[in-house]
Formats: structure tokens, C-alpha cells, sequence
């Protein structure tokens, strides 16, 4: 062993302090007794005969899988979840991108307002956002008095319950965290590289579009990613704001543990849930980085 | 520039100001809709809201049922927070300052719970404190609870501990103090209102959680949003208003105090 080779090991000695396995051990701990773990025996759970009423049977087979992929009204609801989640997700994410570029252009007192109108939705609890949108939605409420008084519709139109109020009250949901995940990103992009762009003679919505929108990206796909995970599995604004068409694989997998007690078919379908979703966001991804290549190529 | 360019700019402007103000109104709008209707005084929830009264508030105060879950939603807030920044803090202490596999490997395992349905982890810890026989509804919805606004605390304090300067730290070590007296009197005052915004933050995540606590809920505890779920299922009534508003303001008043706090503090140094 060289001299070097010493020096370099005493130095990690040093810089390495024993304190930190201590440090990092609780959070190491709590992870894999209360994260790990769990997952495990959830993939357990969806091997075992399900036996009525709300009683499983120790087993090692597929039958929950099999009831889950052959059942023709869970395919519907697997279908349905994944529209509300691209729908919702391509809404929150384009209005997200537009108010987080207003927030960082905004100055001074706008700018607190347009932040704090991101902040406050955040602090209200999943249950409240829903059930608000009810009384402006509703075949009597505000929103179609005010489209029948303005002479734009002849007769009231059901919002919610339906699929209209479904998808406001989702994308109601997931917009302020995509606001701040394109925002933090966004407030880092200094806007002389823009001023540059347009000095250049690129118009405005050129240089949005070929500056802006770029620096942005790390922050767009963030945004996409959360918003339709949590379309994906939307529970409070299908139930609250939508009608029975609206039914989603999370208010399916509600009633299957809290109602029917059915263990090993709610955990099949959550765990085949996961893997659609697991391959859906793997191919946006690839879609999202080869146009990245594409435009980088030109 | 020519006019008609000036002429565009000036419509692209006001379409643009028009665009954000209208976004602004509606996102608004629900949480204006809350705060009216929890004055209101018919039976049933209506909007713009007839009459002017407190009854609804008067229910609430005087609902045990409502207490009793304002009670557990605090104890849990206080419980995920103080577990959470614990965990999350000293975490993201050990990732910062070390390069073994566990310190690469666990930032993306705890950021994991964060992308995923919210019923499915409700679901995984269902059958997992069923199988285990976990006694306290508290301590679960805890857990449940501490697994989403850890990673929220570990990456706050990613960013707080990676402008800290660690040549303090080392200088504090080299003068023979122990670790802990290091971390206590050099490194917390200088990352401490990362740490007060971190637990508030958890605070609130835990405190607006609803979908995790309705599959842990049992008999005896359940939070208020739980509550306000189970109660809009019969009818939608302005209490859930009510409950809805003391929500948000115990929440606004939570960053209120603890922005106060952290500003008392940088008076303090200043004087």
C-alpha cells in the first residue's frame, strides 16, 4: 500500500463522523418497518384466497388476479381512472405553467396575491375543495345562473353531479402543487436571458416558447408526474363532485377493504394499479425526453 | 416598432392580465365559498348564502362529537410533526455529510409514498397494522402521516443544510467540542427556521390529511376531515362550513406564528 493510499483512508476517517450511521439509522428504521415492510405483505395479502364474508384464506395463488383482470367492470374503472388522470393532468399542467410564469413576472403586491391564491388552497383539507365546488356547480347553482341569465345556454346544465365537476374539482386539486413545482424552478431562470431572446427579434410568444417554457421543463415534469399520480387515484372529487359513471379505482379499492373486507382483491388491484401507472409514467417520460432530444437537435 | 406591433403587444398584455385574474378569482372561489356559507342560516347549504348567523358556529362549539375530533386532529398534527422533523432532520443531516450506499438509496425510497395514490398506502398500512395488531389508532395514523411529510421536511432541510457552511462545523469539532454540543450551539442557529418551517409544514399536511386517516380511523378517534367526509355523505350541511373555516384558519394562523416567530428571532439578532 502506497502513501497515498494512507493519507486518502485517514482522511475519510476523519471526514466521515461515526455519528452519522447513528443519525441516518431512525429514518433507515422507520422506512422499511413502516414503508418496506407493509409493501411486502401487501404483495402477501394479493396472493391469498379471499374467502366470505370478509375473511381470507392463507394461500399462495393468483385467483385475485385473476377475478380482477377477467371482471369487465373493473377494466372500466381502470380505464376511466386513466382519462381523469391524463385529462386532469394535461389541464392542471398547461393553466399551472401559465400562473407560474404570471407569479414570477408579477411584482410587489401582485405577486404576494397570486402566491398567497397558491398557498391558501394548500392549507385546506381534500374534503373541503371537493364539496365547495357543489353549491357553484349544481343544476341550480351559481354558475349556471349565470350562463342562463347571460343568455348563453337555454336550460340548466348538471356540472356536478357529473363528469364536468369531476374533472374542475381534480384539477382544483392537483393545480397549486404544480404552480410551485414549475414556480421554484422558474424563479431561478434570470430574465435577461428572455429580454436577450426578444432583442434578438424573437416575439413574445416565440421567446415564452423557445426560452421560458425549456428552463422550465425539470419543473413541468415534476408537475405532471404528481398531478397524474394523484388523478390517477383520484377518491374525493369522483365521490363528491361526480355521478356513478364517475366511479375511479381508488373509490372501488375504498369499498373493497372498508365495506366488502375483500383483502386480497383490493391489494391485487392496487398492486396491477401501480403497475399500469409504473408503465404509463415511464413511457411519458420517454415521450417527454425524446422531444427534448428532438428540439435540443435542431 | 411599428404600431401595429404596439397595438398587439398592448392586446397581448391585457389578455394575459385578464388570463391570470380569472384563474385567481377561481381558485378563490371555493375557499370564499367556504368562509360565506359558515355564516349562513338556512338548513341546507346555498351560495351566495341567505341571512347572516352564527348558529352553525354555535353547533360546532357545542358538538362533543366535533371537539373530540378537532382534539384528535390536533394530537396527530403534533404527533406526525414532531416524528417527522425528528426523522427528516437528522436524515437529511447524515445524508448531507455521508457518501455510503444507505445515504444514496434512501432519498428516493422516502420520496416514493409522496407518488403514490394516497389509497394505496391507506390500504398497505390497513392490512399491515391488521396482521401486526397495532393497539393505537393515534399511532397510526401518525406513522401514516409521518411517511408523507418526511420526505417534505428531508428535502426543506436538503436545501437548508446544503447553504450552511460546514467549515463552522468542523472548526466547532477541531476545538474538541462533541458532536452533539457541535450540532446544538453551532449548527441549529443557523438552520432553525428551516426546522420551524419544516414541522409546520408537517403540522398542516397532517392536519388536512384525509384519505389515509378514513382507512386507519377507528371508533373511538377520527380527524376532522374524516368527519366532515362521513357527515357530507347524509346531507351538506353549513356546519362542514364552519369546520372547513377553522380549518384554514387555525392553518393561516400556524404560518402566521410560526413567520413571527422566525422574524422576532431576526429582531432579536439585530439588536
Amino acid at each position: 500500500m502506497s502513501e497515498s493510499t494512507f493519507a486518502w483512508l485517514g482522511e475519510r476517517i476523519k471526514r466521515r463522523d461515526a455519528g452519522s450511521v447513528f443519525l441516518i439509522a431512525p429514518l433507515a428504521a422507520f422506512e422499511l418497518v413502516f414503508f418496506v415492510v407493509p409493501f411486502l405483505i401487501l404483495v402477501r395479502m394479493s396472493l391469498n384466497a379471499n374467502a366470505d364474508p370478509g375473511f381470507y384464506q392463507p394461500a399462495w395463488t393468483l385467483e385475485a388476479y385473476r377475478a380482477v383482470l377477467a371482471s369487465g367492470l373493473y377494466r372500466d374503472l381502470v380505464v376511466f381512472s386513466f382519462e381523469l388522470g391524463v385529462i386532469a393532468t394535461v389541464i392542471a399542467v398547461s393553466l399551472a405553467l401559465f400562473y407560474a410564469y404570471a407569479a414570477y413576472r408579477a411584482t410587489g403586491l401582485r405577486k404576494s396575491l397570486l402566491l398567497f391564491s397558491i398557498i391558501l388552497p394548500l392549507l385546506t383539507t381534500l374534503v373541503v375543495k371537493t364539496y365547495a365546488w357543489r353549491p357553484l356547480l349544481a343544476p341550480n347553482g351559481v354558475l349556471n345562473d349565470v350562463l342562463v341569465g347571460a343568455g348563453l345556454i337555454g336550460s340548466p346544465i348538471q356540472f356536478a353531479p357529473g363528469i364536468v365537476g369531476t374533472v374542475i374539482g381534480q384539477v382544483y386539486i392537483v393545480f397549486p402543487y404544480a404552480v410551485l413545482s414549475i414556480y421554484s424552478v422558474l424563479s431561478t431562470l434570470d430574465w435577461d436571458t428572455v429580454e436577450a431572446a426578444r432583442d434578438l427579434g424573437a416575439s413574445r410568444p416565440r421567446s415564452f416558447l423557445e426560452v421560458v417554457v425549456p428552463e422550465a421543463l425539470p419543473g413541468i415534469a415534476v408537475a405532471t408526474v404528481v398531478s397524474f399520480a394523484w388523478s390517477v387515484g383520484a377518491y374525493a372529487a369522483p365521490s363528491q363532485l361526480g355521478s356513478g359513471a364517475q366511479t375511479t379505482f381508488a373509490m372501488e379499492i375504498e369499498s373493497l377493504m372498508l365495506t366488502q373486507f375483500d383483502y386480497p382483491t383490493g391489494a391485487a388491484f392496487s398492486l396491477l394499479m401501480l403497475a399500469a401507472m409504473l408503465v404509463v409514467s415511464l413511457g411519458v417520460m420517454r415521450l417527454l425526453t425524446g422531444s427534448i432530444g428532438g428540439v435540443e437537435g435542431v | 416598432m411599428s404600431e401595429v406591433e404596439l397595438t398587439r403587444e398592448r392586446v397581448e398584455d391585457a389578455l394575459f392580465r385578464a388570463g391570470y385574474w380569472l384563474l385567481f378569482g377561481i381558485v378563490m372561489l371555493p375557499i370564499v365559498v367556504v368562509f360565506a356559507t359558515s355564516f349562513q342560516q338556512g338548513e341546507y347549504l346555498t351560495f351566495p348564502p341567505e341571512g347572516v348567523s352564527l348558529r352553525w358556529y354555535a353547533q360546532f362549539f357545542a358538538s362533543a362529537e366535533w371537539l373530540s375530533a378537532v382534539r384528535d386532529s390536533v394530537v396527530i398534527g403534533v404527533g406526525a410533526a414532531v416524528l417527522s422533523t425528528a426523522l427528516g432532520v437528522t436524515g437529511s443531516l447524515a445524508v448531507q455529510r455521508s457518501d455510503s450506499t444507505l445515504a444514496r438509496v434512501l432519498p428516493p425510497v422516502i420520496l416514493l409514498p409522496l407518488l403514490l395514490p394516497p389509497v394505496v398506502i391507506g390500504l398497505t398500512l390497513l392490512i399491515y397494522f391488521n396482521r401486526v395488531g397495532f393497539g393505537s389508532t393515534y399511532l397510526t395514523i401518525v406513522i401514516a402521516h409521518a411517511l408523507w411529510a418526511t420526505p417534505l421536511v428531508f428535502f426543506v432541510m436538503q436545501s437548508v443544510f446544503a447553504r450552511f457552511d460546514w467549515d463552522l462545523r468542523d472548526a466547532g469539532m477541531d476545538l474538541g467540542a462533541r458532536p452533539s454540543r457541535v450540532f446544538y450551539h453551532v449548527v441549529l442557529p443557523n438552520v432553525r427556521s428551516g426546522v420551524v418551517i419544516s414541522a409546520v409544514v408537517a403540522f398542516i399536511v397532517s392536519l388536512q390529511e384525509f384519505i389515509m386517516a378514513l382507512f386507519l380511523k377507528s371508533y373511538e378517534v377520527q380527524t376532522v376531515p374524516v368527519l366532515a367526509w362521513t357527515s357530507l355523505q347524509s346531507s351538506l350541511t353549513p356546519l362542514v362550513s364552519v369546520v372547513s373555516a377553522f380549518l384554514v384558519g387555525v392553518s393561516i394562523l400556524g404560518v402566521l406564528v410560526s413567520a413571527a416567530l422566525m422574524n422576532i428571532e431576526w429582531l432579536a439578532e439585530q439588536l
